[in-house]
């Protein structure tokens, strides 16, 4: 199997990421960018799962909660995204090594998967959420799911440059 | 003028411990930016609301009380993790301007959140002009983004 090592390399060696890497505001405003970007995301998806899960904003109807606040979970989530890329694109070799980032981008991928499938499956599928302010059991769930994960991509992110398990 | 509260703080015994653990710190920057994230989404909740961006179902007063009680747990945790991360390099922070200006910056977010803020979002809604909650929402919003973004760039320029 072809390792993806040597693109890595390639990468990391490209002027611009070398340039990035070398600058002193390049790496740090990036960085910066991305943890504000990603606290405001979280931040929200966090206020939504404990509106699902029945432990805060329970007199808002779940439906409007969800529609005035995604363009900015989007408006936060893409540039987090890009940054993030970023992010990886001036260090790869580094961040293909840590377990943690690895870890991140684990809770990541099961984080869309959890939010993909309520809204497919669960959130389409219940009428009345538009007025109502119960919330189904399975709805319950997937907030509780939500709020695990974005706690773990908040922990493991931080933790990232200790790089513990080499 | 402060030298002395830094030093001692530098010399605490949870200073030394913090210092002499591989896992203490970096586990306790990982909670307080956890707890950050959940402050900052409830602050950013209401201030959004008051822009007439939020959740338009429940009133500004409504949403605030509701995020009221997120503010204080997660505040609380931000400040239980943050002392400690304070007082392990107090000695670093003395000299570091970022540090002094996330302070000022904090302390103005924090009163005017506790006074300004909490009066205008719990007035009654046809009461105040509407410029009023909307200039107070976007004042909190960069007043909180400002603690946040400063606080990050202490790594690398404190």
């Amino acid at each position: 199997m072809p390792s993806i090592v040597p693109a890595f390399g390639w990468l990391e060696g490209l002027a611009w990421t070398t340039a990035l890497r070398e600058s002193p505001f390049g790496y740090p405003l990036i960085e910066t960018s991305h943890v504000a970007c990603i606290v405001v995301f979280a931040g929200l998806v966090i206020m939504m799962d404990l509106r699902l899960v029945g432990l805060a904003f329970t007199q808002a109807p779940l439906a409007q909660i969800q529609r005035r606040l995604f363009p900015w979970q989007m408006g936060s989530f893409v540039p987090s995204m890009a940054t993030g890329i970023l992010l990886f694109c001036v260090d790869p070799l580094r961040y293909y090594r840590n377990v943690l980032f690895l870890a991140k981008l684990v809770f990541l991928v099961l984080a869309g998967l959890n939010a993909l499938a309520f809204h497919l499956k669960t959130y389409r599928r219940v009428e009345g959420w538009d007025e109502d302010t119960q919330v189904t059991a399975i709805a319950r769930l997937a907030g509780g799911a939500s709020l695990l994960l974005w706690s773990l991509i908040i922990v493991s992110s931080r933790l990232i440059p200790n790089n513990w398990f080499k | 003028m402060l030298l002395p509260f830094f030093e001692w703080c530098d010399g605490l015994a949870i200073s030394q411990a913090y210092r002499d653990s591989t896992y203490l710190f970096p586990v306790t920057q990982a909670l307080h930016l956890l707890a950050v994230t959940i402050f900052v989404g409830a602050i950013v909740i209401g201030d959004l609301r008051m822009l007439g961006w939020g959740p338009l179902g429940q009133s500004r007063a409504s949403i605030t009380r509701s995020a009221g009680s997120i503010l204080l747990w997660a505040g609380l945790a931000v400040l239980l993790t943050g002392i400690p991360q304070f007082t392990t390099n107090a000695l670093t922070y003395h000299r570091s301007w970022l540090f002094v200006f996330k302070m000022y910056v904090l302390a103005a977010a924090l009163l005017f959140t506790v006074t300004v803020r909490q009066r205008v979002a719990g007035a009654d809604e046809g009461r105040l002009p509407s410029w009023v909650p909307k200039a107070v929402g976007a004042v909190s919003l960069a007043l909180w983004m400002g603690v946040t973004i400063s606080g990050r760039l202490i790594t690398y320029y404190g």
